[in-house]
C-alpha cells in the first residue's frame, strides 16, 4: 500500500508545486505537524485576526437587528398563541398535546422559567396584552432571538469551514442576517428559531466532522461525529422538517461510504464495518437516544392532567394526576342507568317521543320510529338503562358488564329498547337508521341486540364509565352505532343524526360512558361503593407513551388540512410572492408582516439556478470529453474548484433540496416560514456560487491532515478589490431591501401610501393599502 | 463448464488468431489509487479492454456498449494482482471470485471450448441468454445474430424453423378459448358497460356526448357495434338484459380480440428480453392465465384496449431497443414508429397511457444521454438521433392523439347530452341546436344563456339551494348542461325604467349597467363582501331579492372584449352580439369581475364549479370572459343563419381541458363510503376484490380479483429484484465479478425498462387525488410480471453460471408453471362467470378481505 502511495505521489508531484516547503516535522508527542506550505505564518495568523472580527461583528450585528424593539409589540403575535400557551403549560406542568416534537418549546418554557413567567396567562387571542397581563414576554422572546442571533455567526463558519474567503462568506451570513423572514420569525415566541439554529448547527458540525475524514477514529473525530448526531436530534426534537436535515447529512454519509467502499480505495471490509456501524451509532442510535430523552423529559415535567388528555389514549390519561379518568371512573353493572356521549363530538347519545317523519324531502321513507339523536345539553332524555341478556347472579362480580357481552338499552323516559335495522337514515342512504321499539314486541328483540366492544382490551375487561371508550356493534347486522356533526331539520329541533355505519374501521365511532346517573334500584350508584378510594396514578412504561404521542403527532400533522387565508404554495416560496401577516393594530395602523429580503431570497434563487446550470453544463461537457471546470491536481493554482463544486456545494444543494421538495407532497396548510431552513440552505449555495463566480479559488486543503495523507500545497484565495467590490455592491442591495421593508418586520406605523409602497410585489396582501384612486 | 454457442464462422477465426497472451500484453504496473485521492479520479484510469479489439457478434455498428459492467482496473492481469502489488489479503478463493477464474477475454474462452461442442436443437438454454446477441447480424425476431442452425430435416426441421410462430399460434389458441369462453352468456350489462356501451351508442346515434376519457376506446366500442349490427337503441341501463336485437356477443368478441392479443404479445416481448425460453413460456402463461386480465377483456369495456396498447408501446420499446446496433435501419424504423404510434394510441384511450409514455420517454432520455457520450459518433449523426426521436415519439403520438379527436369531431355532428362542455361555436354547427337562429343583437328584457368563455366553463346557473357557508344566499355555479335554471333576463338596474313592451327596443351597449335576473327563481345576481366558498380570495357571488328586493350589489357593468366573428370596426356600434361577442360583467359596487374558473363546489353545491367575483383587474383572464349563447327575444328578428366556424385546435384543446377539470372533480366522497374503490396500497398484494355485478343466486356473477400467486409473486419479485440490483451493486464496488460482459447491461436494461415501467404506472396513483379502483393496476401488473419473470430467469431458468442441469431447470420451470396453471383453474370461475349461489362454491376466500360469498 505505502508503494502505491509513493508512487502516485511521485506522479501527481507536478513540477510547479514547491516540494521543498513542504516538510513534515515530529514533535516530542509523536505527533506529525504539517505547515501549510507557501504561506507565510503573519499572513495566516492576521487572516484568521480578520475573520474572528468579521465574525464578532456579525454577531453584534444579528444581536442588534433582532433585538431592536423586540418589547413592541406588547401584544401575542401570531402563534405565540400556540407556542407561548406550550410554554406556560409547562410552568404549569400540565399536560397538552401539539403535533411538534418538544424541545423547542421545552426550551421556550425554561426561558420562561428563567425569567420568572409564572404561567398564568392563555395566550389566547392575537393581540391579547402582555403588559396589562403583566407577562415577562420580552425574556421569552430575548431566549429566541438569541438563538437566531447565534446562527449568524455559525452560518459564517460553515462557509469558512468550508474553505471560503472571509468576504464571501460574511456576505452569505449577511443574507441571513439582514432577511426580514428570518428576523421576524425569530424574534417572536416560536418554535422557528431553534429549528433553524439546530439546523445550521447539523450542516456546521457535518462540514467539520467531514474535515477530519483522515484522521478517522481519532477523538476529534468522534467529537464531531458525535455533535452532528446531537444536533441532528435537536433539529429533530424541534419540528418533523428535521427529518429533513437527517436525509440531507444521511445523504451526504451514504455517499462517503460510498467511497470508502471502492475496492480501489484498498481498503478491507472489516475497516468499511467500521465505518459504518461508527456512523451508524453516531448518526442514528445516539440521536434517537437524545430524541427519546427529550420526551422522557417531556413526560417528567408534565405529570398534571391539562388540556391534552382527552387527545391521549385512557391508559396514559390515567398516568396524569388530576385526570378525570382517575377520579370517577366506575365499573358498569347491569340495570345500571348510564349517560353515553361520543368521543368526537362530545354529544349525548338522546331520544325522545317524536317519530321520524313518514317521508323525507327527497323522498325516501322512514320506518316511523322514535327519534334517537345527538344532544349537546344533560336532560333526562340522555338516560339509558344496560339490559343483560344472559342469567345474573344475584350479587357480586357477575353483575359487572364485560367486554364483547351482549346487552340491551332501555331508554328510560320512554321505556323502550335502542333498536337498529336496515332502514336508511335521515341524511344517509348508505347507513342505518337508530329508532327505539316496545319491548313487548317479541318480533324485534333481535334488533335490539348491541354488542359492547370496549377499545383496546382483552376479553373479560370490565367496562368502565369515562375511561371505557367503546365501539356499540349491533349484533344482527353488524353495524357500529355512530353519529355525525350534521344536524337533522325542524322535525328533530336541529339535533344531531345518529346512524348505522358500516365501516368498521371509522375511527369515529367511538362512545364512552359519561356518568352512571342510578343502579338497578334507582338509587345513586355511589351507595355500591361508599369508600371511593382516590385513585394512584397508574404507571406506564415511558417507550408505550412515546409510541403512542408519536403516532398521534403523525396522524394530527397529516390532518392540518383545512385552508388559511395565509397559507402558500411551495412554488412560491423562493420568489417570495406571499407573505403571512402576523399582527395588525389598526388604531396606530401599524403591521408584522412575515416575509422574505426579496432582493436577498432572489439572491438565493439565482445562487441555485446558477449553480444547477454550471454543473449540468459540466457534466454535459464531461460527457463530451470536454473539461471546462479542470479537475483538481491539473493545474497547481486551482486545486479543487471542481472538487469543491460537486462535494461541497453539492451537499449544500441536497440540503436545500431535502428541505424543500418534500412539501409539494405533503398535503398539509404550508406557510412561508416552512421554508426558512430551505432558505438558509440557499443562501449557503448562492455564496459558494458567488465565490466561483468572483474569486475562483478556495482555500485548500480544507481538510485536517491525516498521518499518512499525501501532502498538497496549501492555497489561501484570493478575493481581490473587485472581489470586495462585488460582495460589497451586494450586501448594500440586500441591506437597502432589507431596510426599506423593516418596518413591517418590527411593527411600524406606515401611512397607507408607504405601505403601498412597501407592496413591491402584487400578489402581497398587507393591510391598510391607500385606496387606488379610481 | 459452459458452452457457448460458436458466433459465426468469421469471428471464430478471428478469435482464434488472437494470441493467448492478449491480456498479459500490459506489463506497466498501474498506481492504485490511494485513500486520499478519492473516487473523483476516476476518470483518469484508462484500461485498455482487450475484448475490444475483437470482433464480436454483440458489437457489431456502432461502437459497443459495454462499459459499465464492472470497473475496468478489476479486468487486470494476474500479474499485478498476485505480483507485487496486492489486493489487501484475501484468500486464494477470493481472489479467484473476484477477477474470475481466468482471464476476462470474451472469446478465448469459446476458441478453446466452445468451437469443438456440437450444437443441438435445444442447447440453447443451457447457454441462456448470454450466448445469445440482440439486433445484430441477420436473423428474425428475437433471434437476430444467431448462427445458422444446423438444418433439420422432418418435422424436427420445421419445428426448428418456426418454433417460435407456432408457439405464438398455440398461445392465441388458448388464449381466444379463454376469453371467449361463453362470452356471451352473462346477457345483461355488467358493470361499466353502462358507461361505454353507452358511449359506443352516442357514436351510433352521432350524438355529441362527453366523457373524462379520449376517445378512441369508446370509437371502437361503437365500431363494434356498428359491426355486429346494433342499430343503438339501447340505453345500456347497469343490470338490464339486453334486447334481442343487440349482439352483445358479438360486441363483447370483437372487444375481447384485443385481450386474446395480449398473450401472443407478451410471447413476442418476452423473446426480445434475452431469457432462456423457460423464462419467456412462463411470462406468457402468466398472461394467460391471470384471472384479472382475463376478466377484465371479456366485457364493453376499454380496459381491453388500453391493456392492448400498453403491452404494444412495450413491445415497441424493447424491440427497438433490440435495433440499436442498427441505427436508421429499416426495422429500426418500423419499430420506432411503431412505439409511436403505441404510444398515440395508448394515450388516446385513458390518460394513464401517458405513464407508458413516461416509461418510453425515460427510456429514450437514458439512450440519447448514452449516445451524447459516444464521442465516436459523428454530431450530425447525433442529431439525426434526437430527430427521429422527436418525430417519432412526440409528434406522432400527438398527431394519432388530436386524429383520434378530429373523427370524434367528424362523427358526433348532433346535438346531444354533452353540448354544454364545448365553446359555444362550437355547438352552433352541431345539428339540431339553433343558436344561429336566434336573434343577432342582444336588447332589454332578453332572455339568455351567458356561457363562460374559458376551457371548460360552463353556463351560468342558478337553483334554489343555498349555500351552507358565507351569505346563505342562493347558489349561483356554473353548470355544464343545459336546463332552464340557466336562463337570465337582462334587465335595466334599479331606479331605471323598466322594460317598456311596446317602446322601442333598447339595445344593450357597451358600458351599460343592467341587472341579471334569474328567470325560473326571480333572484337577481349579487355579489357581496363575503369571501367566495372556495376561491376564498374572491368575493362571493349569490342569487339576492326578488323582482322588488334589491340593492346596488346587483348592477353590472358591460364591458364588451371584442367580437370573435367581426371586425374592431364592424363592432363599433357597441352592441353585443349572440355567440361572438365576448364580454366581461364588472361589479359595479367593488369593481370585482364575475369569473369562473373549474373550481369545484363541495357536495352541497352539487360539485358544480364555482363562481365568484375576482377583486383583480385581469383583462387577459379568460375566465373572466362570458359570451350569450341562447338568445330569446321576441320582438327581435331571427338571425341570419351564417355559419359560425369553430377551429378544431380550440375545439381539441377546449375539449380537453373539460376533461381535465372533470377527471380532478373525480376525487372520492368521504360522505359516501364507495364499496367498490380501493387504495393503490390495496393492489400488489390483491388485498381486495370487486364485485362487477349483482350478487343474485340466479345470475351469473362475475369478481374481479387477479390469480394470487402472479400478483403475489410479481410483488415480491420487485423488491426481490431490487435487492440483488442492491446486492449486486455493492460486491461490484468491491470488486468482485459476478458478470462477464454485456451481463450486467442485459440484466439492468430489463429491469429498468420493467421497474420505469412498473413504477410509472403505479407511483403516480398514490398522490393523485382521485377515487381509484382495482382494474387501475392492471396495466401496471405487466411490467411486475416482467420483473417476475427476469427474477425467475436469473435465479432458476436461465442462469449459466451456476452449473445446474437442464433437467433440473425443466423441473424449475414445471413447479413454477403449474403453480400458475393450478392457480388459475382454481379460480377461473370467477372471471368466466359463477353460477347458482356463490355460497355453494367453496375455496376462494383466500383473503378475509376478499368479499365474495355474502
Amino acid at each position: 500500500m505505502s508503494l502505491a502511495r509513493k508512487r502516485r505521489t511521485e506522479r501527481e508531484g507536478s513540477p510547479a508545486l514547491p516540494q521543498a516547503t513542504i516538510h513534515r516535522s515530529v514533535s516530542d508527542d509523536g505527533k506529525i505537524h504539517h505547515p501549510r506550505p507557501r504561506q507565510a505564518e503573519t499572513d495566516l495568523r492576521s487572516e484568521y485576526l480578520f475573520s474572528w472580527v468579521t465574525a464578532l461583528s456579525l454577531t453584534v450585528g444579528a444581536f442588534i437587528v433582532r433585538f431592536w424593539r423586540i418589547s413592541h409589540p406588547d401584544q401575542v403575535v401570531f402563534d405565540e398563541v400556540h407556542f407561548g400557551s406550550f410554554a406556560s403549560h409547562y410552568i404549569r406542568r400540565e399536560y397538552y398535546f401539539d403535533v411538534h416534537p418538544p424541545l423547542a418549546k421545552m426550551l421556550n418554557g425554561l426561558a420562561g422559567w428563567v425569567v420568572g413567567f409564572n404561567g398564568d396567562f392563555g395566550f389566547e387571542n392575537i393581540g391579547d396584552n402582555y403588559t396589562v397581563a403583566n407577562v415577562p414576554y420580552i425574556g421569552l422572546r430575548s431566549f429566541c432571538a438569541i438563538m437566531g442571533s447565534i446562527t449568524i455567526p455559525i452560518v459564517y463558519a460553515i462557509m469558512r469551514e468550508s474553505g471560503y474567503p472571509v468576504a464571501i462568506s460574511a456576505f452569505t451570513a449577511a443574507l441571513i442576517l439582514f432577511d426580514n423572514g428570518h428576523i421576524t420569525q425569530t424574534r417572536l415566541i416560536l418554535l422557528d428559531a431553534a429549528l433553524v439554529l439546530f439546523m445550521a448547527l447539523s450542516v456546521l458540525t457535518y462540514v467539520k466532522f467531514h474535515q477530519q475524514r483522515y484522521r478517522e477514529f481519532s477523538n476529534t473525530w468522534w467529537f464531531w461525529l458525535l455533535a452532528t448526531g446531537a444536533s441532528l436530534a435537536c433539529t429533530l426534537g424541534c419540528k418533523m422538517v428535521g427529518l429533513f436535515t437527517f436525509m440531507s447529512v444521511g445523504s451526504a454519509v451514504v455517499w462517503d461510504l460510498w467511497g470508502i467502499m471502492d475496492i480501489r480505495r484498498g481498503h478491507d471490509m472489516k475497516y468499511v464495518w467500521k465505518h459504518f456501524v461508527y456512523r451508524a451509532i453516531g448518526l442514528i442510535i445516539w440521536p434517537f437516544m437524545l430524541y427519546l430523552s427529550f420526551f422522557w423529559i417531556h413526560f417528567k415535567i408534565l405529570k398534571y392532567s391539562g388540556p391534552g388528555d382527552s387527545f391521549m389514549s385512557p391508559a396514559f390519561q390515567e398516568t396524569l394526576q388530576g385526570n378525570e379518568l382517575l377520579l370517577n371512573s366506575q365499573e358498569i353493572r347491569y340495570f345500571d342507568t348510564i349517560t353515553i356521549k361520543h368521543k368526537d363530538t362530545k354529544q349525548f347519545l338522546h331520544s325522545h317521543p317524536d317519530p321520524y317523519p313518514l317521508r323525507y324531502d327527497d323522498g325516501r321513507i322512514s320506518s316511523q320510529g322514535q327519534q334517537v339523536t345527538c344532544y349537546p345539553h344533560n336532560d333526562t332524555n340522555n338516560f339509558w338503562q344496560v339490559l343483560p341478556t344472559k342469567e345474573l347472579p344475584e350479587s357480586g362480580r357477575g353483575r359487572v358488564v364485560r367486554h364483547n357481552d351482549i346487552v340491551q338499552f332501555k331508554h328510560i323516559n320512554t321505556q323502550t329498547l335502542l333498536l337498529t335495522h336496515d332502514v336508511a337514515s335521515p341524511m344517509m342512504a348508505t347507513n342505518q337508521e337508530f329508532t327505539t321499539v316496545n319491548p313487548d314486541d317479541e318480533t324485534r328483540t333481535n334488533d335490539t341486540m348491541f354488542q359492547v366492544d370496549v377499545v383496546d382490551s382483552h376479553d373479560g375487561e370490565p367496562w368502565k364509565s369515562l375511561s371505557g371508550h367503546f365501539k356499540l356493534r349491533h349484533v344482527p347486522t353488524k353495524v357500529l352505532l355512530w353519529t355525525h356533526a350534521q344536524a337533522l331539520p325542524e322535525w328533530a329541533f336541529g339535533q344531531q343524526e345518529v346512524n348505522g355505519n358500516k365501516n368498521q374501521q371509522d375511527r369515529t365511532t367511538s362512545w364512552f360512558v359519561e356518568d352512571i346517573v342510578a343502579d338497578g334500584t334507582g338509587n345513586d350508584f355511589r351507595n355500591r361503593t361508599n369508600h371511593v378510594e382516590p385513585k394512584a396514578i397508574k404507571h406506564r412504561s415511558f417507550i408505550k407513551k412515546f409510541v403512542e404521542l408519536q403516532i398521534l403527532m403523525l396522524q394530527h400533522n397529516a390532518g392540518l388540512t383545512a385552508s388559511h387565508p395565509y397559507a402558500s404554495e411551495p412554488v412560491e416560496w423562493p420568489f417570495c410572492l406571499s407573505g403571512v401577516s402576523f399582527w395588525t393594530d389598526s388604531e396606530t395602523s401599524q403591521q408584522i408582516y412575515m416575509i422574505g429580503n426579496l432582493l436577498g431570497w432572489w439572491i438565493c434563487a439565482v445562487g441555485v439556478s446558477v449553480f444547477v446550470g454550471v454543473v449540468g453544463a459540466d457534466m454535459l461537457a464531461r460527457r463530451r470529453g470536454l473539461e471546462p471546470i479542470e479537475d483538481a491536481g491539473a493545474r497547481a493554482d486551482i486545486p479543487g474548484i471542481r472538487n469543491r463544486l460537486y462535494r461541497n456545494t453539492l451537499f449544500f444543494l441536497f440540503t436545500w433540496s431535502f428541505h424543500y421538495f418534500p412539501f409539494y407532497l405533503m398535503s398539509r396548510q404550508k406557510f412561508l416560514h416552512h421554508y426558512l431552513p430551505a432558505h438558509l440552505a440557499s443562501a449557503l449555495v448562492a455564496g459558494s456560487v458567488l465565490n466561483f463566480v468572483l474569486v475562483e479559488t478556495v482555500n485548500y486543503p480544507i481538510s485536517v491532515p491525516g498521518l499518512r495523507t499525501r501532502l498538497r500545497p496549501a492555497i489561501r484565495a484570493q478575493v481581490g478589490m473587485g472581489g470586495w467590490v462585488a460582495v460589497g455592491v451586494l450586501t448594500a442591495i440586500v441591506v437597502g431591501c432589507w431596510l426599506w421593508l423593516a418596518p413591517l418586520t418590527y411593527g411600524l406605523t406606515l401611512t397607507g401610501e408607504q405601505v403601498n409602497a412597501r407592496k413591491l410585489l402584487s400578489s402581497w396582501t398587507l393591510h391598510f393599502e391607500a385606496k387606488a384612486q379610481d | 463448464m459452459q458452452r457457448h454457442p460458436l458466433p459465426s464462422a468469421a469471428s471464430a477465426s478471428l478469435q482464434a488468431a488472437v494470441p493467448l497472451s492478449l491480456s498479459h500484453r500490459r506489463t506497466t504496473p498501474r498506481p492504485i489509487p490511494s485513500a486520499d485521492a478519492p473516487a473523483e479520479d476516476e476518470e483518469d484510469i484508462h484500461d485498455p479492454r482487450p475484448w475490444e479489439s475483437l470482433k464480436h457478434p454483440r458489437t457489431y455498428g456502432s461502437a459497443p456498449n459495454s462499459s459499465h459492467s464492472t470497473h475496468p482496473s478489476l479486468g487486470l492481469s494476474s500479474d499485478r494482482d498476485t505480483g507485487h502489488l496486492p489486493m489487501f489479503h484475501t484468500d486464494e478463493n477470493e481472489a479467484r471470485r473476484r477477477v474470475g477464474a481466468q482471464p476476462q477475454v470474451y472469446g478465448e474462452k469459446e476458441g478453446l471450448n466452445g468451437a469443438g461442442e456440437k450444437q443441438g436443437l435445444m442447447d440453447e438454454d443451457v447457454s441462456g441468454k448470454w450466448g445469445k446477441p440482440h439486433g445484430a447480424g441477420p436473423g428474425v425476431g428475437g433471434r437476430r445474430g444467431l448462427p445458422p442452425r444446423q438444418r433439420l430435416s422432418g418435422w424436427q426441421g420445421i419445428y426448428a424453423e418456426y418454433e417460435e410462430w407456432i408457439w405464438a399460434a398455440v398461445y392465441t389458441i388458448l388464449s381466444m378459448i379463454t376469453r371467449f369462453w361463453r362470452i356471451g352468456a352473462a346477457n345483461y350489462v355488467v358493470w361499466d358497460e353502462a358507461h361505454f356501451g353507452k358511449f359506443g351508442s352516442h357514436y351510433i346515434n352521432r350524438d355529441f356526448y362527453f366523457d373524462v376519457h379520449p376517445p378512441l376506446g369508446k370509437m371502437l366500442v361503437g365500431l363494434a357495434g356498428l359491426l355486429s349490427g346494433y342499430n343503438g337503441g339501447f340505453e345500456f341501463k347497469s343490470g338490464v338484459e339486453y334486447p334481442a336485437d343487440l349482439p352483445h356477443t358479438t360486441m363483447r368478441v370483437m372487444l375481447a380480440s384485443f385481450g386474446v392479443a395480449l398473450v401472443p404479445i407478451a410471447w413476442f416481448t418476452a423473446g426480445e428480453m434475452g431469457w432462456s425460453r423457460f423464462t419467456r413460456h412462463w411470462v406468457t402463461i402468466c398472461v394467460l392465465c391471470d384471472i384479472g386480465w382475463l376478466c377484465i377483456s371479456r366485457f364493453i369495456l376499454l380496459d381491453s384496449m388500453l391493456l392492448f396498447f400498453t403491452f404494444t408501446t412495450t413491445l415497441g420499446l424493447v424491440k427497438f431497443h433490440n435495433q440499436r446496433h442498427e441505427a436508421f435501419g429499416d426495422d429500426w424504423w418500423m419499430w420506432l414508429i411503431f412505439t409511436g404510434w403505441s404510444i398515440g394510441c395508448v394515450c388516446s384511450v385513458k390518460w394513464v397511457g401517458m405513464f407508458a409514455m413516461a416509461m418510453v420517454g425515460v427510456y429514450t432520455v437514458e439512450d440519447l444521454w448514452e449516445k451524447f457520450g459516444d464521442l465516436k459518433m459523428p454530431l450530425r449523426t447525433y442529431i439525426k438521433h434526437w430527430m427521429a426521436r422527436i418525430s417519432a415519439l412526440i409528434i406522432l403520438p400527438f398527431l394519432v392523439y388530436a386524429a383520434c379527436f378530429k373523427i370524434h369531431f367528424l362523427i358526433l355532428n348532433r346535438s346531444g347530452p354533452g353540448d354544454a362542455q364545448m365553446s359555444s361555436l362550437f355547438q352552433a354547427h352541431l345539428r339540431g341546436i339553433d343558436f344561429a337562429e336566434s336573434p343577432l343583437e342582444i336588447a332589454y328584457g332578453s332572455k339568455v344563456t351567458l356561457k363562460n368563455y374559458g376551457y371548460g366553463g360552463g353556463l351560468l346557473h342558478s337553483h334554489v339551494q343555498t349555500m351552507p357557508v358565507g351569505s346563505q344566499q342562493q347558489q349561483i355555479t356554473c353548470y355544464h348542461y343545459k336546463d332552464d335554471n340557466n336562463h337570465w333576463r337582462i334587465t335595466p338596474t334599479w331606479g331605471a325604467d323598466p322594460v317598456d313592451p311596446d317602446g322601442p327596443v333598447k339595445f344593450l351597449l357597451d358600458g351599460d349597467t343592467i341587472r341579471l335576473v334569474h328567470t325560473s327563481t326571480g333572484r337577481n345576481l349579487h355579489s357581496h363582501v363575503i369571501a367566495a366558498p372556495v376561491t376564498k380570495e374572491h368575493w362571493e357571488v349569490s342569487g339576492y331579492g326578488n323582482e322588488t328586493i334589491g340593492d346596488e350589489g346587483d348592477h353590472w357593468v358591460v364591458e364588451v372584449v371584442d367580437d370573435t366573428h367581426r371586425s374592431r370596426s364592424d363592432a363599433k356600434d357597441g352592441r353585443v352580439h349572440s355567440l361572438t361577442t365576448r364580454m366581461r360583467f364588472r361589479h359595479k359596487l367593488l369593481n370585482c369581475y364575475l369569473r369562473a374558473a373549474n373550481s369545484v363546489l363541495p357536495q352541497w353545491g352539487f360539485k358544480q364549479v364555482e363562481v365568484t367575483c375576482d377583486k383583480e383587474n385581469n383583462p387577459k383572464d379568460i375566465h373572466t370572459y362570458w359570451n350569450v349563447e341562447s338568445h330569446w327575444n321576441e320582438r327581435l328578428p331571427a338571425g341570419s343563419a351564417k355559419l359560425y366556424k369553430s377551429p378544431f385546435w380550440r375545439d381539441f384543446l377546449h375539449l380537453n381541458v373539460a376533461m381535465w377539470t372533470s377527471n380532478n372533480a373525480l376525487v372520492p366522497d368521504p360522505d359516501k363510503d364507495d364499496i367498490l374503490a380501493s387504495l393503490p396500497t390495496d393492489w400488489p398484494f390483491l388485498n381486495l376484490g370487486l364485485r362487477m355485478c349483482g350478487w343474485g343466486d340466479n345470475q351469473i356473477k362475475f369478481y374481479l380479483l387477479g390469480t394470487p400467486i402472479i400478483w403475489w409473486f410479481s410483488s415480491i419479485a420487485l423488491v426481490l429484484g431490487m435487492g440483488m440490483t442492491g446486492w449486486y451493486i455493492l460486491r461490484m464496488q468491491r470488486g468482485y465479478k459476478d458478470w462477464k460482459v454485456g451481463e450486467w447491461e442485459d440484466w439492468t436494461h430489463v429491469g429498468k425498462v420493467a421497474f420505469a415501467g412498473w413504477a410509472f404506472h403505479y407511483l403516480p396513483f398514490l398522490i393523485m387525488g382521485r377515487v381509484t379502483y382495482l382494474h387501475h393496476y392492471l396495466p401496471t401488473l405487466w411490467f411486475a410480471v416482467l420483473i417476475a419473470g427476469h427474477v425467475l430467469d436469473h435465479l432458476f431458468f436461465g442462469n449459466p453460471r451456476d452449473n445446474r442441469p437442464q433437467s433440473r431447470r425443466l423441473a424449475w420451470f414445471v413447479v413454477w408453471t403449474l403453480a400458475v396453471v393450478v392457480n388459475f383453474w382454481w379460480f377461473k370461475d370467477l372471471a368466466l362467470g359463477v353460477h347458482g349461489n356463490i355460497n355453494d362454491h367453496k375455496g376462494w376466500k383466500w383473503r378475509s378481505s376478499w368479499n365474495i360469498y355474502n
